[in-house]
Order: C-alpha cells, then sequence, then structure tokens
C-alpha cells in the first residue's frame, strides 16, 4: 500500500519527461472525471444545505465567503477573548508551531532511527518506549503538558514534536534496515571507510523514505496542533474553533476549518516538492 | 616483479549454523594458490561455496579457519585493492553515472579534476560517455554492469573480483560484456589484474579463463589449466582440448555422467 | 536473528521500563511539589497504588449496589474499580462502534468504489478534500451537529476511520499485481468470483497496515472527543481530573489507558498473523 511517497505516482519508474509525456502527464491530472467528481460534491453539499438549516449545514458558498470575509480581519473574534482578531494572523500562529514541532521532530526521529539501525543498544533502549507510545493516542500527554507548560505554545509545540519524532523514528529505522547492504558492501570494496558510508549511502538512500514519513508526519500535525490548541491556547486556529463552537457558529467553524485544510494542503505541496527535489533518482532495489 | 602467490587460501573452512541450528560446512578445507595477472574462473553448482570463497577475498566475510593471503598481506576486511563486481545492481541509484565511476577516487581524496579524466576515460572504454551525466535508473541492466565494471577498474586495484556479474543478463548482453571486461583486462603496456570470476556457465568460463577451478560441496572438486590462445573465437570452444574440458566440467556439474572411455581426461 | 540477540533485547526492553518506573520514584521525592495540599504532583508508586487509587472512587456515578462518594460514601477500592471500568467501558464502546461503523462502511464503499475505473475517478477529489481537513480540527464541528452525545462520539470517530479505510482500501485494491487477475480470468473466473477470491485476499496485507492506522486514528478521535465535551469515559476523567491538576489520578488512568490501547493493537496483531500466515516476510511489514 502506498500512502506514502509514491501516492500519486502509481509507484512506477518515473521516465525522463519528454514534451510527450508531459502533455499526457497533464492531460491526467486535469482527469476531466475528477473535475466531475469535485463539481458533484459541490454540488451535493449545495443541495444539503438547501435542504437543511444554516445552523446545521452552510452552503458552501456562504462557508467561502466567510472565510474571505475573516481572513484579514475578523472583529468578533476580539470578544471571544482571541488575541488576534483575524483568521490570517492565527493562521501564522498555527504555522508557525507546526513548522517548528515538524522540523524538531522529523531531525530527532530521524537521527535517532537511522542511528538505532546501527547501534543495536540504542534500538533496544528506545524501540520498547517507541513501540508502546506508538500504539498511544499522542493526545494523552496534552492535558500534562499543559500544566506542567501552562497555557502557551510550548505544550502545543511538544505536543507535536513528539509525535513527528516517533513516526520519523519508525520511518528512519526502517528505511535503513530496508537498505539493501549490497551498497556498502560495493563501497567498501571500492575502499570507503565506514564513516564516509554513511555520509555517502546511508543518509542519501534512506532520504526518499526519510521525505515520506516527514509527509505524513505533517499531514497529522496540523489537526494536532489544533486540538492542542483547543485545549488551552490564547491563540491558533484551534483556539478559534473553540471560540466559533461556543458561539454555535458552524458557517465560521467550516470556514476555518477549510482555511486551515488548505494550509495543510499547502505544507502537502511544499513536501512533495521536497521529494521530487531530493528523491528525483529514486528507484532503491532492495 | 610478478607475484607468484598473489592470492593464496590455506586451509580455509568456512561454516554456516542454520537456522534450525544445522550447522554447514560452505567452504572446506580449500588449498589454492593463484599466480599474479592469472584469470581464474571458479565454476560449480549451486551452494558449492564458490560464493562464499569469493566473499572472504574480499573480505565481506571472514574464514571460520584457515587464512586467505593476498598480495602478501593477510586478508582483514574488504578495501579497494580487491574490487568486486556483484550479481545484482550494486551501482548507487542516487549518485550520477560519472558520480558512480570516481567514488572510489573520491574516498581516497583525489582531486575532482584527475579523478574526472581517469573516470571519463574508463566510461570511454566500456562505451558510456554519452551516459556520463545519467541517473542509474535510466540505464539498463547491461549498461549498469559496465558502470560498475568502468568503476572497479577506474579504482586500481590489482585482484578483481566478479560474483556471477552477468547472471541476471540475456545471452546477448552477456556476450558483450565478456569482451568488454577482456578489453579492460587485456590492457596493452599494462600489469595484466588477477582476475577470481564467479559463474555456473561454462561457456563462459571457457571463453574468459586461463584456468579454471570446478568445486563441490565446499572442496575443490578440479583445477584445469585452459591453454587456447586469446582472443577466443566461437571456433576456439570447438578444439578438441576445449571439449575436453567442457565434459569434465559438466561431469562436475552433476549434468553428464562419468568421462567416455577413450577420452583424454 | 539468533535467539542470543533476541533475548538480550528483551532483556534491555525489560531493563527500560524498569528504569523508567524507578525514575518516577525517584521523580516523585525530588519533586514533592503539590497541586492541592495532600495531593502531590508526581505521586511515587505506593501513594498512585493506595491513595490515588482510592480516590479514582470519586468518579463512579453509583449504583451496582455500591452508593457513589458524591452521595456521601466513603472511597473504596471497590468504587474504585467499578469507576476505572465503567469508564473504560464507555471509552471501548466509542471506540468500537467507531470502528465497526467507518471500517465497514468505509470498506464496502471503497470495494463498491473499486468495481470501475470511472467510479474511482469520480471520487479522488472529494475524498482528497476530506482527507485535507485534520481530523482533530473537526470535533467542535460534529459537537456542533449531534451535541456531546454517545453518539456523536462515535461518529466522529466512525468519521475519522471511515475516510482512512476508504483511501487505504481504494489504495490497496489499486495495487493488487494485474498479474493474479489475469491469471484468474485465464482460468474462467467472473468478475464477481476475482473480488471474491483474487482481490480480497490481496489486499489483506495491505488492509493491515490500514487496520493499525485506523486503530490508532480510532484511539485518538475517542479521546479526543472526550477531552472536549464528554461526561463519561476515561479521556473525560482525565481532563476532569486536569482541572484540579490532580496529576497523580491522570498519570494512573493514563496508565490504564496505555495498557487498552496496547493491547488493542496486540490483538489486532494476532489476527492479521494468522490471516495473513501465507503472506512472504517483506508484505507483513
Amino acid at each position: 500500500m502506498s500512502l506514502g511517497v509514491n501516492a500519486g505516482s502509481d509507484g512506477a519508474v518515473r521516465r525522463r519527461a519528454g514534451s510527450r509525456a508531459a502533455l499526457a502527464a497533464a492531460i491526467k491530472a486535469l482527469d476531466p472525471l475528477r473535475l466531475v467528481g469535485a463539481v458533484l460534491f459541490v454540488a451535493s453539499w449545495q443541495v444539503a444545505s438547501a435542504v437543511t438549516s444554516p445552523i446545521i449545514l452552510p452552503s458552501p458558498w456562504s462557508v467561502l465567503k466567510r472565510a474571505a470575509a475573516d481572513f484579514w480581519s475578523a472583529p468578533a473574534l476580539s470578544y471571544y477573548g482571541v488575541e488576534q482578531a483575524s483568521l490570517y494572523a492565527n493562521l501564522i500562529y498555527t504555522t508557525e508551531n507546526v513548522v517548528i514541532a515538524v522540523a524538531f521532530g522529523a531531525a530527532i526521529g530521524g537521527v535517532v532511527g537511522l542511528v538505532s539501525s546501527r547501534l543495536w543498544l540504542v534500538r533496544a533502549v528506545v524501540d520498547p518506549i517507541m513501540m508502546t507510545a506508538g500504539t498511544v493516542p499522542i493526545l494523552i500527554a496534552a492535558p500534562f503538558l499543559l500544566i506542567w507548560f501552562g497555557v502557551g505554545r510550548a505544550s502545543a509545540v511538544s505536543l507535536v514534536t513528539f509525535y513527528v519524532a516517533v513516526i520519523l523514528y519508525v520511518f528512519g529505522q526502517r528505511a535503513a534496515r530496508n537498505l539493501d547492504p549490497i551498497y556498502e558492501q560495493y563501497a567498501l570494496t571500492l575502499g570507503a571507510q565506514r564513516r564516509q558510508t554513511i555520509r555517502d549511502i546511508l543518509i542519501p538512500a534512506t532520504v526518499p523514505e526519510l521525505l515520506g514519513g516527514f509527509r505524513i508526519a505533517l499531514a497529522g500535525a496540523w489537526g494536532l496542533e489544533a486540538v492542542s490548541e483547543l485545549l488551552g491556547s490564547q491563540s491558533g486556529m484551534g483556539k478559534i474553533l473553540e471560540v466559533l463552537a461556543g458561539a454555535t457558529d458552524p458557517q465560521g467553524i467550516l470556514a476555518t476549518l477549510v482555511t486551515l485544510g488548505a494550509a495543510a494542503m499547502i505544507g502537502d505541496a511544499v513536501a512533495v516538492a521536497l521529494i521530487q527535489r531530493f528523491a528525483a533518482w529514486n528507484f532503491v532495489r532492495s | 616483479m610478478l607475484n607468484s602467490r598473489m592470492i593464496e587460501f590455506i586451509h580455509v573452512e568456512r561454516e554456516f549454523t542454520r537456522a534450525d541450528g544445522q550447522s554447514v560446512r560452505a567452504v572446506d578445507d580449500v588449498s589454492l594458490i593463484v599466480p599474479e595477472g592469472e584469470f581464474v574462473c571458479l565454476i560449480g553448482p549451486s551452494g558449492c561455496g564458490k560464493s562464499t570463497l569469493l566473499q572472504m577475498v574480499a573480505g565481506l566475510t571472514a574464514p571460520s579457519s584457515g587464512t586467505i593471503v593476498s598480495d602478501d598481506s593477510e586478508i582483514d576486511g574488504p578495501g579497494r585493492e580487491r574490487g568486486m563486481v556483484f550479481q545484482r545492481d550494486s551501482v548507487f541509484p542516487w549518485m550520477r553515472v560519472i558520480d558512480n565511476v570516481e567514488y572510489g577516487l573520491k574516498c581516497r581524496g583525489v582531486p575532482l579534476e584527475q579523478r574526472r579524466s581517469v573516470a571519463r576515460e574508463y566510461l570511454r572504454r566500456v562505451g558510456l560517455s554519452h551516459v556520463e551525466k545519467a541517473w542509474p535508473r535510466e540505464l539498463s541492466g547491461g549498461m549498469l554492469k559496465r558502470v560498475a565494471i568502468a568503476a572497479v577498474f577506474a579504482n586500481g586495484g590489482k585482484i578483481l573480483l566478479l560474483d556471477e556479474p552477468f547472471g541476471a543478463l540475456d545471452y546477448v548482453t552477456r556476450r558483450q560484456l565478456h569482451n568488454v571486461l577482456l578489453d579492460l583486462w587485456d590492457e596493452p603496456g599494462a600489469e595484466r589484474r588477477t582476475v577470481l570470476f564467479v559463474t555456473h556457465d561454462v561457456d563462459e568460463a571457457l571463453t574468459l579463463a586461463d584456468r579454471i577451478v570446478a568445486m563441490r560441496a565446499g572442496r575443490v572438486a578440479d583445477d584445469i589449466s585452459v591453454a587456447a590462445p586469446r582472443p577466443r573465437t566461437t571456433d576456439s570452444l570447438l578444439r578438441s582440448d576445449m571439449v575436453a574440458i567442457k565434459h569434465r566440467l559438466l561431469t562436475h556439474l552433476g549434468l553428464e555422467s562419468a568421462p567416455r572411455a577413450g577420452d583424454a581426461a | 536473528m539468533t535467539g542470543g540477540a533476541n533475548g538480550r533485547e528483551r532483556f534491555v526492553a525489560f531493563g527500560v521500563f524498569v528504569a523508567l518506573a524507578a525514575l518516577w520514584q525517584g521523580l516523585s521525592l525530588i519533586y514533592t511539589a503539590e497541586a492541592q495540599p495532600g495531593e502531590p504532583m508526581i505521586a511515587g508508586w505506593q501513594v498512585l497504588f493506595t491513595r490515588t487509587l482510592l480516590s479514582l472512587s470519586d468518579y463512579w456515578q453509583g449504583g451496582l449496589g455500591v452508593p457513589s462518594v458524591a452521595d456521601g460514601a466513603e472511597r473504596s477500592y471497590l468504587a474504585a474499580a467499578l469507576s476505572v471500568i465503567s469508564h473504560l467501558l464507555y471509552t471501548l464502546a466509542r471506540l468500537v462502534t467507531g470502528l465497526v461503523l467507518g471500517g465497514g462502511v468505509g470498506f464496502l464503499l471503497a470495494l463498491a468504489v473499486s468495481w470501475s475505473r470511472w467510479s474511482r475517478s469520480l471520487v479522488e477529489a472529494p475524498v482528497q478534500f476530506l482527507r485535507a481537513l485534520p481530523l482533530l480540527a473537526m470535533v467542535p464541528l460534529f459537537q456542533l451537529w449531534f451535541g456531546a452525545t454517545f453518539l456523536g462520539q462515535s461518529l466522529f470517530a466512525a468519521y475519522g476511520v471511515g475516510v482512512l479505510v476508504f483511501a487505504g482500501t481504494v489504495n490497496a485494491v489499486r495495487n493488487v499485481p494485474q498479474i493474479y487477475i489475469d491469471h484468474a480470468r485465464s482460468l474462467g473466473a467472473s468478475r464477481g468470483q476475482v473480488y471474491r477470491t483474487v482481490i480480497l485476499p490481496a489486499i489483506l496485507p495491505a488492509m493491515r497496515s490500514v487496520a493499525l492506522l485506523c486503530l490508532g486514528a480510532g484511539w485518538g478521535a475517542v479521546l479526543g472527543a472526550e477531552y472536549l465535551g464528554a461526561q463519561s469515559g476515561l479521556g473525560y476523567v482525565i481532563v476532569y481530573a486536569q482541572q484540579f491538576a490532580f496529576l497523580d489520578r491522570m498519570f494512573l488512568i493514563s496508565l490504564v489507558f496505555i495498557l487498552c490501547t496496547s493491547a488493542s493493537y496486540w490483538v489486532v496483531q494476532r489476527l492479521f498473523a494468522r490471516w495473513l500466515v501465507w503472506a512472504p516476510a517483506s508484505a507483513r511489514e
């Protein structure tokens, strides 16, 4: 199953793009059926919203209008105690937290994961913790972090950092263990030192899988950050959601969700671009 | 002065413990001397220990008992002196072709200009100048093998080890690569490298080798000198002495029964 | 891996947990701050299993012949046990309902959609949209729609699980090697037979990963929903205790929770190990 790196490319080996291949790819991306599907979805939403009251399901158009209106300035929010009264400012807050946490978590988790594949002691110590931690939803730590760090960035960022680190640890370890030993053997017979094999083989070869894990972790990080803000924060998209829920404002909630979702999609696109850039060579035969 | 004992196996043994606890002797008391510049083929059926023997020369695994001496020093791990071409593709997918060929030189700290020109020269000699900047995933199996061969040759090293390198390729590509390999090995004006080539293709061994060592069940079963002059053509294989060797080898491989009466032993 | 290395690793794993427990005990001795008089922030193990455990009886709502503390009864181990079990059952009920509903609907829909390439392309965009919306952020929405009820929380979990199962199953079906399908057709199998006898077994290895992912998402969704407005369940107890900074109670309940999640993973993994007896090791990853 390929919910990771190769999602969307059928996992097939990419050919160097000739102009013909590029044209075919463009047509496929703009697959008419997909467009039809999207249109049908929006249409059914519109119909459903017409049938139910706006309190239950606002229409797609009203949601978009609300998102646009509140994006730069939403004075109503300040009445509810949100520090900065606009979707934009809170989106920045949330994004900052996500980026910091994902960067740290990926670095720590990825490195420890790679190291754990080489040093049995590291793996023996970290694995049991990671495996148990992996079964528990990271949310379990949220109330504790709230008490220890109080309300603010630190608790949210540390929560997401843990989450990302665990995922990258698993991916890093798996990538290193799945790495065909033949590459290292070959390098040694060409006269490379062990140290050089880490730089020239372990790291480049595991990058695609690590980036795949990064993409998955990033996708989940947005929701986790939002929930953490929901539980205790003065800013952020989660705070807005909490406030609007209390005010029974489904239109606002959906607008906020859509904006958050858009940010997540942009983040995903960035991750995919990273993958294209650093894993262009990918066909590690394992 | 040529080293008459370039590779020396002294009562080499290698045992493995299988998953069910049983002990398997992959290599059983092998003693052999290979002089410098000789092209030796190791041939035998699957599981006869020939690949294990090669891995030990490469230094990727150590003998359970006995020693292997190469170029007057005991083997103690892999190194560029004993370059190896593997059966599966070992060329690094994340490096372009030219970077792959110059990799060994880079590890040694050879400066860029110099190693580039060496790499380009060997790429030219294996016929891959036009794909210098390509990614390995864009190349065919035969081309990847040429890159691996070029890389090992570019790296210098007096000993060359090949572990069924052409086994996964089709017949035509295999024959082409024989020529590529022999051209590189038989460089006019330079000293020939010592080659250990593992295969179970009898014709391949007869085409390439100065000497064929047949193995069976971990032991050396036969040690045959191949006298036919180089370059070897299709007709060379039809010489009576070559045909006799072929029968001998097929017998060792278990594909033929005892030699027919009247043949030269 | 030889038996020696395996045993060594198990020993270290055991040692790690012992060390963590000892570390906790050590911390409890150093960090003696108390949230309220008599309620230490970091409670040593001896406290956890006595006073903290007893205090959990506060959360027992009464019934079954055991009166609740709110009605003036004494704290007791029995009440504590009952409270833990009852809240655990609430959480489990939400989880199981969500898994069955979401998993079932998602799976069936995915199979239906995979029938033709057209339907697959049609649903691709909406599914991508739904997946882009961060799941946990949608709790307020579901609360708005269904109120803070058992139904609402279960439906939330079902939604999260359903989207995952749907996407994962469609992907898995798409990745079934065509060669198996061709082989079956050339032996005369009808389309329905191909579905039953080729596609379903062939996607099992992938479904294992999907199942474990869903389990994680399910627990997360249920916990999140309970944090944000339930009146029962382990998540509710934790958040309720958090409001008084009863760290020791939170810790004890969390331990119970961790035991449950680990056990559930273990169960699912064993189940799939039996179903996947035929699969090569790499496919079982």
